[in-house]
């Protein structure tokens, strides 16, 4: 009779001392005096550069101690973990990383902090790129700090064509020029499987096509002309050949893979496929040029602004905030877009910093992003992007692959989009 | 149980102490199980959108949207194609697979132990591995085969049986191992009578190993049935869906409302639609299992 009690008690006992549970006892411990500072982040590639960053925080402010917890590298599954941890109330991190169309969520949902005080929105508009800057500053506060940037970029051989395509009628041309010398060729790869990147591909479009995907209230804006004209756009360079089938299915990946390899004369794609382009091996090595997106008019174009900025837990006592503020004014700091730009390659959110003589020296190609990083734009900020994002893609991907014309699939997108959003409102 | 008839005092005692037996198991499957169920169920019947920090008891409202979801159709229609393809395939592959790990010839032990290499890779593996086969521009199965390259994954119609091709490589194994665990059941005597009396082995075949290899076929397509309504991992890693949501099934398009979207009202709805399709197919099951007990 009185087994199955202790079995149970001693169940209890077990789970009681299991470490999530023990998590608060320790902190404690560790306070005596000192503040404990978790910092949530997605490791970087080699650790050491960045250690010697964080050490150098750990030597100017003695009263913190800091401990860092790793990210799992996917976006969605870091979004995953921060909306079941944040919602829950969660209080054992202190600085987190978010992506930059998660900020407004994030401030709305009252999951990160208003961090106006310590950086005010207009230090932040006089020192940063305009699109960061617009992407973490929701209603006049600041919720993050810009801690790198991405931009989408289009990557052109310059054995292959005359010079950098301008207009989106010279990228067909060229591209149907280099086909011409050579059947085998590819002309243009970008990113049209059914996921976020997509996405990206079309605000492009759209932009490029002189359109805005937002109004002026923050509605999101799709069944207007130069939308139509931007997935018509995507959905013939598909129809004429210019762009393999294939791209249907490309993420970033797939589409650099195929342009490594020298297959494809044009690519859009993010900064990141430049190193790996440039590789001792690389069969394309020294014939890449990398320039702004083409447009309809020629001026250059705006690519979506990718990257991470730095934010507060809201659960966090006023003390840990104060310390979390001290770590991200460190992180982001002139000296740390620096040394983040060499040692990993990351773009600095400061144009400032492109000018620094380390950074033009040691790693020009960065330096010479700095047109195309000043050109970013946001993708739609609003609380609701990851709701509305989820319809875009179908939508788009119908339009891309050919299922529904880019009419239709742009006013079945608006329709969906209005009656999500109609619901919120 | 209905042997030896006990004094009642002793009855009594013996059934309390069975409730006691089981009740630490039972415990566990309510904490495990049935919360969880029951939890959703209730989030089901609220609007619950994190962004918003709104909470609000709605009823039946998200069951009615979904009636009227097209999303939600497609989903469920593509859960349903792709579950009865595959797990058809699937059990026509895996019969004469048992069939022959089933006869006795040289190294019979290791190809039993090799079949089971698809089944032993994790699904998000071997799915990554499959994606690059299907790649359109340098995957192998392209080069493999004649005529023009075939887009896999980014048309409409190839991609959910690229997906199938893919479940049918993964899981084939694993059904013939059990019906080979069924045909090991199978008296040798039988088919020796059968031999004696000159019946020819395809009407022992049809005649005995069918008939007495019903059960463990039943439980198989039990086993694959519901595994194969419930795929997500392996579609999600080939298409998240795509393309414009043709290989969407009912838990990729759960976990997108859940947990991408953060809607957790109507995402928990859902799960709960899939859920009780689950049970539907699985009671079926059972009945007929059960016709086969009698």
């Amino acid at each position: 009779m009185r087994r199955p009690l202790i079995s149970v008690l001693v169940l209890g006992l077990v789970l009681w001392t299991l470490p999530g549970c023990r998590r608060k006892k320790e902190e404690a411990s560790v306070a005596g005096g000192k503040t404990p500072l978790v910092f949530k982040y997605q490791p970087l590639g080699d650790p050491v550069a960045f250690r010697e960053l964080l050490a150098d925080f750990e030597r100017k402010n003695p009263d913190v101690v800091l401990s860092t917890e790793a990210l799992p590298n996917s976006s969605d599954v870091a979004h995953q973990f921060f909306l079941t941890s944040l919602e829950g109330g969660a209080d054992d991190f202190d600085v987190l990383v978010v992506d930059v169309v998660w900020v407004p969520e994030f401030a709305k949902a009252g999951w990160i902090a208003d961090i106006s005080k310590a950086f005010p929105p207009e230090v932040l508009r006089r020192d940063f790129l305009s699109g960061p800057v617009e992407a973490v500053v929701v209603d006049g506060k600041t919720y993050a700090v810009p801690w790198y940037v991405d931009v989408g970029v289009l990557f052109y051989r310059k054995d292959l064509v005359p010079r950098a395509p301008r207009t989106y009628a010279e990228l067909e041309q060229f591209a149907r020029e280099a086909k011409a010398k050579d059947p085998r060729l590819q002309g243009y790869v970008w990113q049209g499987r059914q996921y976020e990147g997509l996405n990206c591909n079309v605000f492009e479009a759209i932009w490029g096509h002189g359109g805005r995907v937002l109004d002026e209230k923050g509605r999101l804006e799709l069944d207007t002309e130069q939308a139509r004209a931007g997935l018509d756009y995507l959905r013939g360079l598909i129809a004429s050949g210019v762009s393999p089938p294939g791209v249907t299915s490309a993420a970033e990946e797939e589409a650099r893979r195929v342009f490594q390899s020298g297959q494809a004369v044009f690519m859009r794609n993010w900064p990141y496929a430049w190193e790996e382009a440039q590789k001792p091996d690389s069969p394309i090595r020294g014939k890449v040029g990398i320039t702004p997106l083409p447009t309809v008019s020629g001026e250059p174009g705006w690519g979506t602004l990718g990257g991470w900025q730095l934010a507060v837990n809201a659960h966090v006592s006023p003390k840990r905030k104060d310390a979390a503020e001290r770590l991200i004014a460190h992180l982001t700091s002139p000296e740390a877009n620096v040394r983040m730009a060499l040692s990993y390659g990351r773009n600095p959110p400061r144009p400032s910093v492109y000018k620094d003589p380390r950074l033009v020296e040691r790693v020009p190609f960065i330096a010479s992003l700095l047109g195309m990083v000043e050109n970013a734009r946001p993708r739609p900020v609003t609380p609701y992007y990851n709701l509305l994002s989820d319809v875009l893609q179908s939508e788009f991907s119908a339009a891309i692959a050919g299922i529904r014309p880019p009419e239709t699939a742009l006013k079945q997108a608006q329709r969906q989009v209005d009656h999500l959003t109609g619901q919120f409102e | 149980m209905n042997g030896t008839v006990k004094a009642p005092g002793s009855m009594g005692r013996e059934r309390r102490q069975a409730y006691m037996l089981v009740a630490p198991a039972v415990l566990v499957l309510v904490g495990v199980a049935v919360y969880p169920i029951l939890a959703a169920i209730w989030l089901s019947l609220h609007r619950l959108i994190l962004v918003f920090g709104e909470r609000r008891w709605v009823g039946l409202e998200n069951y009615g949207f979904m009636l009227g979801d097209a999303r939600f159709w497609n989903a469920l229609g593509n859960t349903g194609y792709f579950t009865l393809v595959a797990v058809t395939v699937e059990l026509l592959l895996a019969l004469p697979l048992a069939l022959l790990l089933n006869t006795a010839f040289p190294g019979r032990g290791i190809l039993r132990a090799s079949v089971l290499v698809p089944w032993a890779i994790p699904t998000v593996v071997s799915a990554k591995l499959w994606a690059w086969l299907f790649n359109p521009d340098y995957g192998l199965i392209n080069r493999l085969l004649p005529g023009p390259d075939i887009n896999w994954l980014g048309v409409p119609g190839y991609a959910l049986h690229a997906a199938i091709l893919v479940d049918v490589w993964k899981t084939t194994p694993f059904m013939a191992l059990l019906l080979l665990a069924g045909l090991q059941g199978i008296s040798e005597d039988i088919y020796k009578a059968a031999r004696v009396d000159g019946a020819s082995r395809w009407r022992s075949f049809v005649s005995m190993t069918l008939p007495l290899l019903k059960p463990a076929i039943l439980l198989a397509l039990l086993f694959r049935t519901l595994d194969a309504f419930r795929v997500f991992d392996a579609i999600f890693v080939l298409t998240e869906g795509g393309p414009a949501n043709t290989t969407e099934t009912l838990s990729i398009y759960a976990y997108k409302t859940l947990m991408r979207a953060g809607n957790f009202g109507y995402g928990s709805t859902l799960s709960v639609m899939t859920f009780l399709c689950v049970v539907g197919l699985s009671l079926v099951y059972i009945r007929l299992l059960g016709k086969e007990g009698r």
